[in-house]
Order: C-alpha cells, then sequence, then structure tokens
C-alpha cells in the first residue's frame, strides 16, 4: 500500500510537471518568439532559446533521476528495518535499542569526500569513503579540534593521508565488526545483512546529493534565463 | 551565491542524521556514526519526546558545522522546521529528505523539488508574462 501510494505519488508530480512543461515551454517560446520578430540578429534569439530549452530539460532530467534514487533509497531503508526488527526479534529489544550506541569519542568509518572541482564550477562532488581507517580519521579530528580552538577564523585544513599498507578487505571487515559490536560480539545475522542494507542505501544517497547539486545548477540556470527575458 | 561559501576542496567529511531510531541504527551500523572530544554527537535521534526546538538547534548546528558534508533527515522531521529547511540554500551540506517507517516520502513536499515544482507553476509564468 505504501509502495502504491510512493509510486503513485511519483508518477503525479512527474505527469504534473511534464504536462505544465508541455504549456510552459509553448508559453516561454510564445513569450520568446515576440521578441525574435523585433530583434535584428535573429540566429542569436534562436540560439539563446535552444539553450533555455535545453536548460529546462537538464532539469526536468535531474528531478526524474533524482525521483528515482529517492524511490530506490525508500526501498532499501524499507528492507533495512524489516532486517532490523527482525534483529531486534530474534536477539530481543535489550540487545538493539539506542541506549546501547558508543558515546565514546570516535571518528565515523564511512566518510565523505568532498570535491570542489575548481572555482569556475560551483557543483560540489561527493564520494563515499567506506570504512576508511578511523586512527587516522581520528587524528585529522583532533587536529580539526586543535586548529578551530587556536584560530576560528582558519579556513586551511590539511588531510594528510598517511598510512601503513592494510588489506582493504580485512580493514573493512575489521570496521564492520567494531561497528556490529556496540549490539554484541554475537549478533544476528539479520543484523549484518541491516548493516549490508544501510550499507547500499548509503551509495544511493551520496548519488542523490550529486544529483541534488546538478539540479539546483540547471534550476538556477532556469531561473536566468527567465530573468533576462 | 553565498558571500562565504563552505565548499571545500578534496576534504573529508561526515554525515549528519535527524531521523528515527531504527533509522540511525542502520546508519550507525554502516559506519557513519561520530562523537568528537566534546561528546557531541553527528546524530539526534528523534522521538515522541523531542521538542521542535531540538530539532531546529540539531539542524541548524549541523548546517553549520564545517565537517559535515551531508546531513540526513527524515520528512516528516524536516516537516516540523519547514520554514527552516526551505530557507536553506547552500550546497554543502546537502540536505536529503528521506522517508521514516509511518511516513512514506512524499515528493511534493521535498525542498527541492517544490523549488521547481513553483518555477513551473501557472502563477509564477503568468506572474512574469504581466
Amino acid at each position: 500500500m505504501v509502495e502504491t501510494a510512493l509510486s503513485a505519488s511519483v508518477f503525479s508530480v512527474f505527469f504534473f510537471c511534464d504536462s505544465l512543461t508541455n504549456s510552459t515551454d509553448s508559453k516561454l517560446i510564445l513569450s520568446r518568439g515576440k521578441k525574435m520578430q523585433t530583434s535584428e540578429d535573429g540566429n542569436q534569439s534562436s540560439n539563446e532559446i535552444a539553450g533555455a530549452d535545453q536548460n529546462i530539460l537538464n532539469l526536468l532530467d535531474y528531478m526524474d533521476n533524482y525521483l528515482i534514487l529517492v524511490d530506490s533509497v525508500s526501498s532499501s531503508v524499507r528492507q533495512g528495518w524489516l532486517e532490523l526488527a527482525s534483529a531486534r526479534y530474534s536477539m530481543g529489544a535489550s540487545r538493539v535499542n539506542s541506549s546501547l550506541f558508543d558515546l565514546k569519542s570516535h571518528y565515523a568509518s564511512t566518510t565523505l569526500q568532498v570535491d570542489n572541482g575548481g572555482t569556475d564550477t560551483e557543483l560540489p562532488c561527493f564520494t563515499l569513503c567506506k570504512w576508511t581507517s578511523s586512527d587516522e580519521a581520528k587524528l585529522e579530528e583532533d587536529q580539526l579540534l586543535k586548529n578551530k580552538s587556536d584560530s576560528l577564523g582558519s579556513e586551511k585544513r590539511k588531510a594528510e593521508e598517511s598510512g601503513s599498507p592494510v588489506t582493504a578487505n580485512n580493514h573493512a571487515e575489521k570496521e564492520r565488526f567494531k561497528s556490529l559490536s556496540m549490539f554484541g560480539t554475537l549478533v544476528s545475522p539479520k543484523l549484518r545483512a541491516t548493516q549490508s542494507t544501510f550499507e547500499t542505501t548509503l551509495e544511493t544517497l551520496v548519488e542523490m546529493s550529486n544529483l541534488r547539486a546538478s539540479l539546483l545548477c540547471a534550476y538556477d540556470q532556469v531561473q536566468k534565463d527567465r530573468e533576462t527575458d | 551565491m553565498a558571500n562565504k561559501p563552505q565548499i571545500r576542496t578534496n576534504s573529508s567529511a561526515i554525515m549528519a542524521m535527524i531521523a528515527d531510531e531504527d533509522t540511525i541504527t542502520g546508519f550507525l551500523l554502516a559506519g557513519v556514526g561520530n562523537v568528537d572530544l566534546r561528546r557531541k554527537t553527528n546524530y539526534l535521534i528523534v522521538d515522541s519526546k523531542t521538542t521542535v526546538k531540538q530539532i531546529e538547534e540539531a539542524f541548524k548546528e549541523f548546517t553549520s558545522r564545517e565537517d559535515i558534508a551531508i546531513v540526513l533527515i527524515s520528512q516528516y522531521v524536516a516537516n516540523m522546521i519547514r520554514f527552516l529547511v526551505d530557507s536553506y540554500n547552500k550546497p554543502i551540506p546537502a540536505i536529503l529528505e528521506i522517508p521514516s517507517k509511518d511516513h512514506p516520502y512524499d515528493p511534493a513536499h521535498d525542498s527541492v523539488l517544490s523549488r521547481v515544482k513553483y518555477l513551473f507553476s501557472a502563477e509564477s509564468v503568468a506572474g512574469d508574462r504581466r
């Protein structure tokens, strides 16, 4: 029932925007058409129209892809919740709850790499780094806090990545075990499945973040085009 | 855009979450949990006792921290602070609205999609033509 409601809402938004786009496109083309008659350089105006229409199409494409990714996230978190409920059922509610969360100082094992890509482009690029070394990351965080306390206006942070070579798989397994260990040493296979499902969800969420950046950029472009009309 | 962009180049960052217990549990299992030296976490568990003010403060804190690149927020929680979420327009951290167990995702309420919807609404187009 939830899936039907979600699919219906996704379809209705897309259909709504699709129908509005057709009417909006024609309105935009009509309004620009009047300008073409008075413009001395017809070629330049037609190029502008083509560019503006392309921006609208890009915006709608990004929005469509965004909705698809949201749908994917919804499915995977739903699966994660079911697996977590199964784990809680088999292990007991006292063994799987928020009171067992690790509140000691520790750095995230799964982090994000943010890449601006340069001054010309304003689109940030997010990359997921799963199960990185928590020791190196902790060192970086301590340095960050120290820099912050020394100077509030500090902008520079160096991410020094040094490290002894560790087999990636072994390291990832260690970090996974560490995450699971807050619920005990022997955990239900369903809890491991929950972990795996939410890892997949994270990947989709990072894709969504990148798409969101593109969508907002396309949105700004379309707004600029409207303002210049 | 912003006068002082928080955009960084090639820097490491973490994710923040404002959601219900099960969602937070799942993401903590995936390794995104972070507790700093001041015992501040990168998540807020929202339950029946959580006040709107607490959610607002958590949202403001997460969006002002330089080490947070993505803020995940359940859509029903975002609806409680909709004015705050909709007025946020910086590229980083990215605000992603996700569904919760009892509240399925509604694209009409998403802050990014609602902006696009407004752009194509009949009123905004008619207003521009006048």
